[in-house]
């Protein structure tokens, strides 16, 4: 959307800055006045202003640092799937179909209280906890779309980079992994954003993010309509950001101008 | 039945790449069958033949994209083994030309043609960008620097694609049937290229189906049939005289 707001005739390249740049000074600016943008609705909200501004900056946060290390897991099981090494790919798969094949909220609590009891000393407060959770949680849905973007680089990318004398590495990361990284953002955008709604679910192990926050204010008031809206429309808000800047990076990798 | 000695050259032929009894096999399928042979410097030597006969298996064997089962191929020298040190100085000095191009996509035909110096020569940016717009120039595409792949026509990607090996400033020249998948129409513009590098004394092996450019510009053409060498012969002999009937077949078939 935002991407269509620049001239003509500017470059590719100078509307998605433009995009990513007003994305983030939005995403940033949205935060900052969220609480004094609330405390000017009537009673449930008004007065819980800050509280929801603090839940929401927490819900971002969480989700921020979660979905980095969902990115780097992702990036490193895909690999280890697409390895020579037999024993990397069995841990691998291992990893994702154990991640895949049980629900969030099981992980999320499996990390909180039964991590500690597993390995003595380990305890982890809920925020960390939520991101171990979290992250290991997206890492595995990363990893299989960052391996079909892998997947999907043509053989004859890396014979001719192989063929130019470059080391394993260049080849890694100046041929194959860009292009993958081009092919997989739509679903890692989709994962993130997905990161982003299911981040609610740290509530369970009392992690004060949004949802949490919603949920407090409406039965310390018995208004769940005006709160539980709240919520929803502050989630929409920011996915919308983030959905953004995404935007503005695909159109920045997209030289071939194929989604225009 | 080889010649290595055949070309018409006054000083005395060097040998550069050795082929020594090189078997490979797909599966149960033999493609190459104890092949030897002897590329010396300088010389332009063309491979025709049947699709399967072997001819690009040996191309790729040269540069280890297809390693051989046994025998030794060995450039200038150095037998190419799997050492990854070695092997990447080897292919630096061995450059490859694609039936399917291969340009990089995401970058610009700059970019294709820096990206190696860049990364192994280390050549500063600015320094690499001028040797490119050279090259580009001599391939006739000075104009389309910063165009992407996709926007350019297949004799297009092709020339860049020469470029790009010859930004490595290689001592042979592999050439994997590169006008195969052109364009009837832009199969002179790449040709054009290449007869202007074998001018320039450039060291080449060109799996081709272009027999016009073998009779003119090869120094010698090998036959390959079911994984061997079944003839080796200057241009001129092997195409007055055709060395055997499955040959004179073939070479009526090209349309020669």
């Amino acid at each position: 959307m935002l991407t269509a707001l620049w001239p003509r005739h500017w470059s590719r390249q100078q509307r998605s800055n433009a995009t990513l740049v007003s994305a983030l000074v939005l995403m940033v600016l949205a935060l900052a006045l969220l609480g004094q943008a609330l405390s000017f609705l009537p009673d449930p909200i008004g007065p819980n202003a800050q509280a929801f501004a603090e839940g929401a900056r927490t819900t971002l946060w969480l989700t921020l640092v979660s979905g980095f290390c969902g990115l780097l897991l992702g990036t490193g099981a895909a690999l280890a799937r697409t390895a020579r090494w037999t024993p990397l790919r069995w841990a691998a798969r291992f990893y994702i179909w154990v991640i895949r094949g049980t629900p969030l909220l099981v992980q999320i609590l499996f990390v909180y209280f039964a991590l500690p009891v597993l390995v003595p000393g380990l305890n982890l407060p809920d925020f960390a906890a939520a991101v171990v959770a979290l992250g290991l949680n997206v890492g595995a849905y990363n990893s299989e779309a960052i391996r079909a973007g892998l997947l999907a680089v043509p053989r004859g990318q890396t014979e001719a980079a192989r063929a130019l004398g470059l080391s394993r590495t260049h080849v890694f990361f100046d041929v194959v992994f860009p292009q993958a990284f081009k092919i997989s953002l739509p679903p890692l955008v989709s994962n993130f954003v997905a990161l982003l709604k299911d981040s609610s679910l740290a509530y369970a192990i009392g992690v004060v993010e949004l949802t949490n926050v919603g949920n407090r204010i409406q039965s310390a008031t018995f208004q769940p309509i005006a709160t539980l809206s709240t919520v929803a429309i502050t989630y929409l808000l920011l996915t919308t950001l983030v959905t953004q800047v995404s935007n503005a990076i695909e159109h920045r990798f997209d030289v071939e101008g194929r989604a225009q | 039945m080889t010649h290595p000695q055949a070309t018409p050259t006054t000083a005395p032929a060097t040998p550069y790449i050795v082929a020594e009894n090189v078997c490979k096999a797909f599966g149960t399928h033999q493609v190459l069958k104890n092949v030897s042979t002897v590329f010396n410097t300088g010389e332009v030597t063309v491979i025709i033949g049947a699709s399967g006969s072997g001819k690009s298996t040996l191309l790729r064997a040269i540069n280890r994209l297809e390693p051989h089962d046994s025998g030794r191929i060995a450039i200038g020298g150095v037998e190419v083994t799997d050492d990854q040190r070695t092997l990447q100085q080897q292919r630096s000095e061995v450059g490859m030309v694609f039936q399917q191009f291969n340009l990089f996509g995401h970058l610009s035909v700059l970019d294709n043609v820096t990206l190696a110096p860049r990364r192994i020569h280390r050549t500063p940016r600015a320094e690499a960008n001028e040797q490119a717009l050279q090259l580009l120039r001599r391939v006739g595409l000075r104009e389309h620097a910063h165009k992407y792949p996709w926007q350019l026509s297949g004799g297009q990607q092709q020339r860049v694609a020469i470029a790009r090996a010859l930004a490595m400033r290689p001592k042979v020249m592999l050439f994997d049937e590169p006008t195969s998948a052109l364009d009837p129409e832009m199969v002179q513009e790449v040709l054009d290229v290449m007869r202007e590098l074998a001018r320039g004394g450039m060291t080449m092996i060109v799996v081709t189906h272009e027999m016009g450019f073998a009779r003119e510009v090869a120094d010698r053409v090998m036959f390959f049939d079911q994984g061997r060498i079944a003839h080796d012969a200057p241009p001129a002999e092997f195409f007055a005289n055709p060395a055997n009937d499955r040959i004179r077949a073939f070479i009526g078939r090209m349309g020669s």
